[in-house]
């Protein structure tokens, strides 16, 4: 997957065309293979925009950035990036007639090692699905599959799922990275900021961590588009995916198949209700 | 006279914990102010006598639960929680109670992942008639929770020394 020619030969028509203020795409680290997110405002700066399977990061995250408000932009966007820009779109977090959206179609994106990323060989939707411009050939909406290590882990006794668990919170260091890479995540004020609240007071203990990665997870429930921005920000590299995916797979498996942000004007599982819904686990 | 054998109470989650002597649950009941809350009323105005254990907290809805409510709880000194609301199709705000069932649902689920028993966390629809059984859903929370034993995960009284 290197679709960095097309993106070059898009973004200086844009800037040439005058579309757009600022062009959202992956550059290359100066002292290593990975690349980083950038902001081009100068259509100089265009022969340094790349993209290829090691371009791993949800761009729709820097849509709420300050530098980026009320700017004509132009982004790239794959598969689950897509999904997270729908949900902001239908969220009203950002105007739709602002953007240019570049969609790829997505065949996968690597991690550090040079394999495939787990989320992605569990995609179901690796096509954009909101778009201005599409590259590459789309491959079709896949089935759900509930992620293995979920079931992996509801096979374990409670006492070993409190200890693993545990342990996840035991390492937490309390940055709030997580949040800060997540796209959703757009609150001016975070209810894990506040400092009023004696139970956070910015302490890393594994009870605030436990806190603040329960809230946090559960406010993302029905929106958590499994982009894994989070995973990939994380200091103490945690696997944050689980709670996420837990959530996601009661709810697929409860509320009519939902998956954030596939469908378009669809908001979070949380904000409708139906009628059927399970009821069997209240007196 | 035979003394009487106690048998002690352990912890489901951490079972290296025992309850101390003459240990009784905290357990914190989230009411809705238009029926649940009224429905404890009548039990109490009914003279219908039910565990003390519960302290109630009142919101107008039951959909005003965000899910770090319970969470709050249980990190704090709860060993329990009960939250309960109208039946469905009786919410005073038409549908607040049918978007808290979606939440509670997943809420439940996950804090059974993350290694809390599934009897922690309890839901009940009592509407403001059923004083009654208020009165046995919270003898009945009760019973679940003093089962268990008591809660040692994450309180915050643990990390704060």
């Amino acid at each position: 997957m290197d679709y960095t020619k097309q993106i070059q030969e898009i973004a200086s028509k844009l800037f040439a065309e005058d579309k757009i203020d600022i062009f959202i795409g992956f550059r290359k680290n100066s002292f290593d293979d990975n690349q980083v997110p950038t902001l081009i405002s100068d259509p100089k700066d265009i022969s340094k925009l790349v993209f290829t399977s090691k371009s791993v990061f949800n761009l729709a995250n820097y849509l709420k950035n300050e530098h980026t408000r009320n700017k004509r932009l132009g982004l790239v966007v794959k598969g689950c990036d897509s999904r997270s820009l729908n949900l902001l779109l239908t969220e009203n977090q950002i105007k739709r007639e602002k953007l240019y959206i570049i969609g790829i179609c997505c065949e996968g994106v690597v991690d550090q090692t040079g394999e495939k990323m787990q989320n992605c060989l569990e995609c179901v939707v690796p096509d954009p699905v909101v778009y201005d411009e599409l590259i590459g050939n789309p491959s079709g909406k896949k089935d759900y599959k509930v992620n293995v290590d979920i079931t992996g882990l509801s096979g374990k006794s409670l006492v070993e799922r409190r200890e693993f668990f545990e342990g996840i919170f035991e390492n937490c260091i309390r940055c709030n990275a997580c949040r800060q890479s997540c796209p959703l995540c757009y609150c001016a004020k975070c209810c894990l900021d506040q400092e009023t609240s004696t139970l956070y007071s910015g302490s890393n203990t594994t009870s605030s961590a436990f806190h603040a990665l329960m809230t946090w997870s559960l406010h993302l429930a029905g929106r958590c588009v499994d982009c894994r921005n989070c995973e990939k920000a994380c200091p103490s590299h945690l696997p944050l995916h689980l709670l996420h995916k837990q959530n996601e797979s009661v709810i697929f498996e409860n509320f009519q198949k939902h998956l954030a942000g596939v469908i378009p004007d669809d908001r979070g599982a949380f904000y409708k209700f139906d009628l059927k819904d399970p009821d069997d686990f209240i007196m | 006279m035979e003394a009487e054998v106690k048998e002690k109470i352990i912890s489901i989650e951490k079972p290296e914990i025992v309850a101390p002597e003459n240990w009784q649950p905290v357990i914190i009941g989230i009411l809705c102010n238009w029926c649940s809350y009224a429905g404890s009323d009548l039990t109490g105005t009914s003279r219908i006598q039910y565990p003390p254990n519960i302290r109630i907290i009142r919101v107008p809805c039951s959909s005003r639960v965000d899910p770090w409510f319970i969470i709050k709880s249980l990190q704090a000194t709860a060993d329990g929680v009960l939250i309960s609301g109208c039946h469905p199709g009786d919410c005073h705000y038409i549908s607040g109670n049918y978007f808290a069932r979606r939440r509670f649902l997943v809420t439940k689920k996950l804090l059974n992942m993350v290694g809390f028993h599934e009897n922690r966390v309890q839901f009940s629809w009592v509407s403001a008639a059923e004083g009654p059984k208020f009165a046995k859903v919270v003898a009945k929370v009760t019973d679940d929770i003093k089962k268990l034993g008591p809660l040692h995960l994450y309180k915050k009284e643990n990390f704060d020394k």
